[in-house]
């Protein structure tokens, strides 16, 4: 029973950076319609703007992750400029390619500036845990999971509660719709991809510490984030999260009693199976909004 | 053209022996290639061996060369497949004509590039470990890292006879070096009386073994051997401890190189021993000391033993190539008459497969630090 | 079939033909691997091109025919020769049978699930070490001989991969200038309107990605005779984006446009090597400007050139409309 309550926290905490990085993709997908293939590549710069605040510039965190951020916002602004803006009207497929691209590209400079060598991020909490029947947790991971629950509601705030996150829902349900009603729709389409850099930022910071810094993480997290995404539900934040811890509790307790051979294969397998049954997953967007 | 160029030549030749200077400029240094993954997931490993074979170079030239003849490596970056590592080794046969190519330290770059290899006629070293490498029995291939088997059979030997595990576990990395590791070591253990109670996989880009670590746990393993690479291995251990594992953990190599040590803190390696290519610290000798502070010196890194596996194989083919010249099949031939040469790592001698490497180290962290302390060698053939 | 094809026909088997005199081991290599990526990319052209499936699993197809090629001729000792079409068919009944129920699924949803497919066939090439050897692979594939002679170099075995490329390629044009290529058309630009039409709208979608996974089946025998390697690490995910990237700066919907586009991502990111460490970088950004300033692919801009100096009104040559936007 201990081993069980163990390996579900484990999940859990697996599942919220999956989530997390799940969420930068769905925030993308719902305001600018675009499938971010180097929404793994926006996780990685995220853990790396850590690394190059916290390691290299010596920072204390607070400071560090302010810095961060700050970088992976004017990150964000620039993607929204040099990459979204010249492909926006393209079609899904130049999008994804595009994406792929412009991730080879970030792997490639991450390699270039930072080294093959993997980082240890430290965390504020290092080497705290707390004991919860016989299982063992770093308070690190419980803040995640923490840290991700409140960034989900803040979210919700800003998407149902302010002037901008209404407009950019706006806009994403119909762009010149929005534009005759004198929103100011390049604005707005900005702001989300800097709100997904910084999301990504989050997620790239929380993640540091529970693993390291390589510049080669990001496209195993992508793969994760999309089967969080699908079985989720395509567009849908709840989902996203919903999504991501499934793919984490599956991954261990998968691992643990089914095969850890072949562990993946249950998250990839429930994503097709999902797709096949359930195209919207769990909390989706309205059938007639897919394809 | 030709017959100008002939002359040059001649002339040169007749100038350089009549003057009794070594012949320098004789056509140039002698070319040799090296396949290294500098980019993508492998680069970690690859660096290491892309600086240590610049500094094999510096040394060489340095020393006088090859009979006074420089020598000049030419890399190209195989990255994490294995087309692109064999358009890197047609690419170098084909546009440099070197005398000598070194391989990646992956078994399936190796396996891919290995019909290739025998096409050129070229000999070449490389250090990836699976069997089925050495097993496909090419005469022009000639490994300079201990065989993975061998690995394996070293944690066994250790596991057995030091930390008498009668119910041991194996958790291993799903690729060519952890699948193959397991594998026989599970069928060595097996042999020796007391089969392993689990073995548990994980993938490459896992960051979660707890669930295969519990596992073992509620299977009652004493010992767990790990086949890990760099990164994981370091992740593996701190779980370990953060789950209270209380069992002795056997790692292999990848998990005590630099770039893994230095992710560690000195509890993560409490009660865990590693059985390694090579002991490379400075405690081993005057020319290992030399070769780790120049190393450190130069690159701003510590050496593995991968760096040193191909330091040293670059001055073991200098040193063929002083005796038996750049003859490709004359090269070869002396290569695989070597034995018991002395570099910095091993001695090497190379048997009929063309493995160079039979013997390991058992190392372990001195408690509560993170500097490694020789437990044992280990001979095996 | 029409003189341009046939002329386009004749044009890879020369100019294939008499690069294969000149060029050096290295280049031929390359362009055996671009012949190979070609003749994969053509597949892939009926499934997004014709029909607009976006698939991100095509190399997952090339990847069990190529399998099967290993297995039957490493296991059971078989000829190549009759292992190549039980890969084919087998590869083929696969497509079928995958496609019929992931084609009810479109635009990203499709790409995603097909991504989902080729990740899980990584995953099982990995750890059925019985079968597929794991990671380690499958060496030892013979090689592939004709009337006693062995297609062991590379300039031979360009030449049995440009014939075979060339007959791809026949057979692709034959079938786009067919009712069934116009039906596939049909699909992509109006579900809709072709159901009222009274096409069958699931059986054009099964049958283009049938006929895309007989093509990357053809692709994977040839490489599996070629590299005569097969490890799981060649058939990933990551093949099955640069596939659809080819298509795409290429020219999608256009025969020579996957041709082309096979062409210039094989040779680019191997030229870009001068670049040293940082040539991923230069090729991403590449890749990026490409499709910016070509939206059409290569082709594309081809078409665009040649359009303007004819007069106006030549609706032949037409650039078909993308497809693959929400639909």
């Amino acid at each position: 029973m201990a081993d069980f309550i163990q390996l579900s926290i484990n999940g859990l905490a697996l599942g919220s950076v999956y989530a997390l990085a799940a969420i930068g993709f769905v925030i993308v997908y719902s305001a600018t319609g675009v499938v971010n293939f180097a929404s793994g590549q926006f996780v990685m710069l995220g853990t790396f703007a850590g690394v190059a605040m916290l390691i290299n510039g010596g920072l204390p965190w607070p400071v560090g992750y302010v810095g961060a951020l700050a970088a992976m916002a004017l990150f964000g602004a620039l993607f929204f400029l040099v990459v979204y803006l010249p492909l926006r009207s393209s079609p899904v497929v130049t999008i994804i390619i595009g994406t792929v691209a412009v991730g080879i590209a970030l792997q490639n400079a991450a390699q270039l500036t930072f080294g093959s060598w993997p980082f240890r991020l430290q965390s504020p909490f290092e080497g705290m845990t707390i004991e919860i029947a016989g299982a063992v947790i770093t308070v690190h991971a419980v803040a995640v999971v923490v840290g991700t629950g409140i960034l989900i509601g803040l979210l919700w705030l800003l998407l149902h509660r302010t002037t901008i996150g209404i407009g950019m829902r706006a806009v994403a349900q119909d762009v010149k719709a929005a534009r005759l009603m004198g929103l100011r729709v390049n604005g707005l389409l900005a702001f989300s991809w800097v709100l997904a850099a910084l999301l990504a930022g989050i997620a790239g910071l929380m993640l540091g510490p529970m693993w390291f810094a390589d510049v080669n993480m990001g496209d195993p997290i992508a793969l994760k984030a999309f089967a969080a995404t699908i079985i989720g539900g395509f567009g849908s934040l709840p989902g996203a999260i919903a999504g991501g811890l499934f793919v984490g509790l599956t991954e261990v307790l998968g691992a643990s009693y089914l095969s850890s051979a072949y562990k993946d294969l249950i998250a990839f397998g429930a994503m097709i199976a999902f797709l096949l049954v359930r195209p919207q997953g769990i909390f989706g967007e309205r059938i007639q909004d897919r394809g | 053209m030709k017959l100008t160029k002939r002359d040059i030549l001649k002339f040169t030749v007749a100038v350089s022996v009549l003057t009794a200077v070594p012949a320098i400029a004789q056509n140039g240094p002698i070319v040799i290639g090296a396949t290294v993954p500098t980019t993508g997931p492998l680069s970690l490993t690859g660096k290491q061996y892309f600086n240590s074979l610049k500094m094999a170079e510096e040394d060489i030239n340095r020393a006088g060369g090859i009979n006074g003849r420089q020598i000049k490596i030419v890399f190209e970056d195989t990255q994490a497949s294995n087309s692109t590592a064999v358009n890197a080794f047609v690419k170098l046969v084909q546009e440099e004509k070197p005398a000598f190519v070194f391989l990646s330290s992956y078994s399936t770059q190796n396996i891919a590039v290995a019909p290739e290899v025998k096409k050129s006629g070229i000999p070449v070293m490389y250090a990836g470990g699976a069997d089925a490498v050495s097993d496909a029995g090419n005469e022009w291939m000639f490994r300079i890292r201990p065989a993975d088997s061998l690995a394996a059979a070293g944690m066994v030997q250790f596991a057995k006879g030091n930390l008498k595990a009668t119910k041991p576990g194996i958790l291993y990395i799903q690729n060519d070096f952890g699948q193959g590791g397991a594998q026989v070591a599970a069928k060595q253990f097996e042999a020796a009386g007391s089969p392993v109670v689990g073995m548990e996989a994980y993938g490459q880009n896992d960051k979660d073994f707890s669930a295969q670590m519990l596992s073992l746990r509620q299977k009652g393993a004493d010992t767990i051997l790990a086949f890990v690479y760099p990164q994981d291995g370091a992740m593996l251990l701190r779980q370990a401890k953060m789950l209270g594992l209380k069992m002795p953990i056997v790692a292999s190599s990848a998990a005590f190189v630099p770039a893994a040590l230095q992710l560690l803190s000195p509890s993560d390696l409490d009660n865990v021993s590693g059985v390694v290519d090579a002991f490379v610290d400075t405690s081993a000798g005057e020319r290992m000391k030399d070769f780790i502070d120049r190393y450190k010196e130069k690159f701003s890194m510590e050496a593995d033993p991968y760096g040193l596996a191909y330091y040293d194989g670059a001055m073991l083919m200098a040193e063929g190539m002083r005796k038996a010249g750049t003859d490709p099949k004359a090269l070869r031939d002396w290569l695989a008459t070597v034995k018991d040469w002395p570099g910095i790592g091993h001695a090497y001698t190379f048997d009929a497969k063309g493995n160079g490497v039979s013997d390991l180290a058992v190392v372990r962290a001195k408690p509560g630090t993170k500097s490694l302390e020789l437990v044992q060698p280990i001979k095996l053939n | 079939m029409s003189i341009r094809t046939l002329l386009g026909l004749v044009a890879i088997l020369v100019i294939g033909g008499a690069l294969s005199l000149v060029l050096s081991d290295y280049s031929l290599r390359l362009m055996n691997l671009a012949v190979v990526s070609a003749v994969a990319v053509i597949g892939l052209n009926f499934a997004f091109g014709y029909s607009g499936l976006i698939s991100l699993g095509h190399s997952a197809f090339a990847g069990l025919s190529a399998y099967c090629v290993a297995i039957l001729t490493t296991k059971l000792g078989l000829s190549p020769w009759v292992a190549m079409p039980v890969a084919i068919i087998a590869t083929a009944l696969s497509a079928a049978l995958i496609g019929y129920p992931l084609l009810r699924l479109k635009g990203h949803y499709l790409a995603l699930a097909t991504l989902g497919f080729n990740v899980s066939f990584t995953i099982v090439a990995i750890n059925w070490l019985d079968l597929t050897g794991g990671t380690n692979g499958i060496a030892g594939i013979p090689h592939l001989s004709v009337a006693g002679y062995e297609l062991s170099d590379e300039r031979s075995f360009l030449w049995f991969a440009l014939i075979s490329l060339t007959l791809v390629a026949a057979a692709a044009a034959a079938i786009h200038r067919s009712r069934h290529g116009r039906a596939m058309i049909a699909v992509r630009d109006d579900e809709i309107a072709a159901a009222m039409a009274g096409i069958d709208v699931t059986g054009v979608k099964v049958a283009a990605f049938t006929l895309a996974g007989t093509c990357a089946a053809i692709a994977g025998c040839l490489f599996a005779t070629h590299i005569r390697f097969v490890a799981p690490e060649d058939f990933n995910y990551a093949h099955s984006i640069t596939y659809l990237a080819m298509l795409i700066v290429g020219g999608e919907g256009s025969i020579a446009g996957a041709i082309i586009g096979a062409v210039v991502l094989t040779f680019l990111p191997e030229w870009l090597r001068v670049l040293g460490d940082a040539y991923l970088l230069f090729f991403g950004l590449m890749m990026l400007v490409i499709l910016v300033i070509l939206p059409t692919g290569i082709v594309g801009l081809v078409r665009r050139i040649s359009l303007k100096r004819r007069s106006p009104g030549d609706e032949t040559t037409n650039v078909p409309a993308r497809a693959g936007a929400h639909s």
